[in-house]
């Protein structure tokens, strides 16, 4: 099915590779007469690094290997992580600013089998800036010099989707609930099946644990971990269960703690989990946007005009870009694949391909950098181009 | 494979094991006698009392292979060989006929003594709180690699990261090299012994042998290979 060689073309022909390199020219030009530096990560990467941020997921969409050493290694899945390495490798120490631009190969495994618009193998041009001190105007400069690029590329006709992650987080932070409770919706917003299930949960009449012993649960202090270890350490040696492993039992009483106190607690009302559901839903012109927001969230008593007010700041700058930013399109669930954006995303559509395989996208990336161990959090956002897809759209959908 | 002559129905089954004896007492149940090679010449065999079929006698994982590929036409190994070793196995190999035998669940299991973890739901909790308290996320040994990840994925748990365990995965929580462990059991009883438990909905797969069938490159079985094909499945009880 998919044996051999699966580029964009398949035909070996080097006129196609000769047109992206000429593409992938003008766009760097681009890239460094904006001020960003040319880099060159390595194609294989160390898997770690990629597992520990991305998860297991990673497996089914990466080729991942071990060398003769041992060493768990991959194929770069992405441009982003290679470039946030090497800015870390660099900067971490200092947190000094960095913008870097590159134009590389990377590999994805295609389950469903790799075709034109989902090749195997395929090149990212891209930027990604580090540590700037105005993070607004940091990200209107990665759309804008994004888009100009396209078009120095020949695309004229494409659509810009935005996004932003920063006002479901400024949504959850409002509403009234358990911080616990909070984290976990926090935690699975990534995972939209999950997300749902856990809102499900929370709401329903068994929103506390109806599989742990109730005995015991109803026996746990609230808001003494101490005591409730001993407890909990006396029901384990009374069951014959032994402690061998490495999660401890004051983890596992803290667990049934906060299980206890779900128990007690009242259930999520259904009116905030409409509340959910209506904002992830929300789509209209991104002039529009925070309006149709702002009146869903007045309808809840919940005010989050700070980061509505950030939206349209953003939005402001990235217009003065030049960039037809208000006919954009907002989609409120718009960015939930990648877990490490935590701020504005977008993406740009070509009229000539697919709504699922989008020519270009980026967003802000704030947490990446401390996950891969800075010693504090390094603000980032960038933006990577698909430029099979930006050719192939050039061309109007013909190689 | 030469011009005109036609193809013969190429079967492949286990070359040893517990699975090559039950494959073995299987088929002698249906009245079929799998006659191995009694020479050199390699590893192919045929069937007594039924006609049209060669048997080739290979390694489970070959098995997989060769029914992926299409080298050979049929196959019996465990449902769970193939849905962990095959992307999209229903589209690449058809499971004709569960053969009793062989059978074996996998499963997701934690030690016993985790008494707040009962559901594939409360796993996520406890090892989203684990990778908050550790700094690392939870460790899972096992040799089902694709299997668990879809299964995780399926139930939302992404705090985890998956350690190959090729033999004694049962001990691994007890040594401190995983957290817990997706495996096989068929009693129970191992796991048990070895101070664990498993979830309640952590089933990810009842398994069992299959007559399997290649939808790959193979060409087009001719009439007396697809008369072979009915007759070995009419004799198995299919």
């Amino acid at each position: 099915m998919t044996a051999g060689r699966a580029t964009s073309t398949d035909d070996g022909s080097a006129r196609w590779i000769e047109a992206l390199n000429q593409q992938a020219a003008e766009i760097m030009a681009v890239f460094a007469r904006a001020g960003f530096e040319p880099i060159a990560p390595d194609i294989i990467q160390p898997a770690d690094v990629f597992l520990d941020l991305i998860g297991e997921e990673l497996r089914g969409r990466t080729y991942v290997f071990s060398d003769p050493d041992g060493a768990e290694l991959c194929l770069r899945p992405d441009l982003t992580v290679p470039a946030a390495r090497i800015y870390q490798a660099r900067n971490g120490m200092t947190g000094a600013t960095a913008r870097y631009c590159y134009n590389g190969v990377i590999f994805r495994y295609q389950e469903l089998g790799a075709d034109i618009a989902r090749p195997r193998e395929f090149r990212q041009a891209g930027l990604e800036s580090f540590a700037d001190a105005d993070p607004a105007r940091a990200e209107a400069e990665v759309v804008a010099l994004t888009l100009e690029a396209i078009r120095t590329a020949g695309l004229r006709a494409f659509r810009l989707h935005v996004g932003d992650i920063g006002l479901m987080h400024a949504l959850l932070a409002a509403v009234d609930m358990p911080e616990r409770w909070r984290a976990q919706l926090r935690h699975q917003f990534w995972r939209p099946e999950a997300f749902r299930r856990c809102l499900a949960r929370l709401s329903g009449p068994r929103h506390g644990a109806e599989h742990v012993p109730q005995d015991l649960l109803a026996r746990l202090p609230s808001g003494r971990p101490k005591d409730a270890e001993a407890i909990v350490a006396r029901h384990l040696d009374q069951h014959g269960l032994t402690v061998a492993g490495t999660r401890s039992v004051r983890e596992i009483a803290a667990h049934l703690l906060e299980l206890a106190e779900d128990a007690h607690a009242p259930a999520l009302p259904g009116r905030i989990v409409d509340l959910f559901e209506a904002y992830l839903s929300i789509r209209a012109p991104a002039s529009a946007a925070t309006e149709r927001v702002r009146a869903l969230s007045a309808r809840h008593g919940i005010d989050i005009t700070a980061a509505l007010s950030a939206f349209d700041a953003r939005l402001a700058l990235v217009a003065a870009e030049g960039v037809d930013v208000a006919n954009a399109e907002f989609s409120a669930g718009f960015g939930r694949t990648f877990e490490y954006y935590s701020g504005f995303v977008f993406e740009v559509l070509a009229p000539a391909l697919a709504e699922a395989t989008p020519i270009g996208g980026g967003g802000r990336y704030d947490r990446l950098v401390e996950a891969m161990g800075a010693t504090r959090p390094v603000p980032a956002v960038g933006a990577a181009i698909h430029t099979e897809r930006l050719l192939l759209a050039v061309r109007g959908g013909r190689p | 494979m030469s011009g005109t002559s036609s193809q013969p129905l190429m079967l492949a089954v286990p070359s040893k094991g517990r699975l090559m004896d039950q494959v073995e007492a299987r088929f002698a149940r249906a009245g079929l006698v799998l006659r191995k090679p009694g020479d050199a010449r390699g590893y192919r065999g045929a069937i007594e009392g039924l006609a049209g079929v060669e048997v080739s006698f290979l390694s489970s994982s070959e098995i997989v292979r060769q029914l992926r590929t299409g080298e050979v036409q049929l196959g019996i190994t465990g449902e769970d060989l193939v849905r962990e070793a095959v992307a999209d196995a229903d589209a690449r190999i058809e499971f004709l006929h569960p053969l009793g035998i062989g059978r074996a669940d996998v499963v997701v299991a934690v030690p016993a003594y985790w008494i707040d973890v009962a559901t594939m739901a409360s796993l996520e909790e406890a090892a989203t709180r684990f990778r908050r308290r550790h700094g690392r996320r939870m460790l899972v040994a096992t040799k089902y690699m694709n299997l668990t990840r879809r299964f995780f994925a399926a139930h939302g748990i992404a705090d985890y990261r998956l350690v190959e365990s090729l033999g004694a995965t049962e001990g691994a929580p007890a040594s401190g090299a995983a957290e817990l462990i997706v495996d096989i059991t068929t009693t129970g009883a191992t796991l048990k012994a070895n101070g664990l438990r498993v979830l309640e909905d952590g089933i990810m797969l009842r398994s069992e042998a299959n007559l399997m069938a290649s939808r790959g490159a193979a060409p087009a079985l001719d009439a007396a290979a697809s008369a072979a094909k009915a007759a070995l499945l009419r004799r198995l009880g299919a």
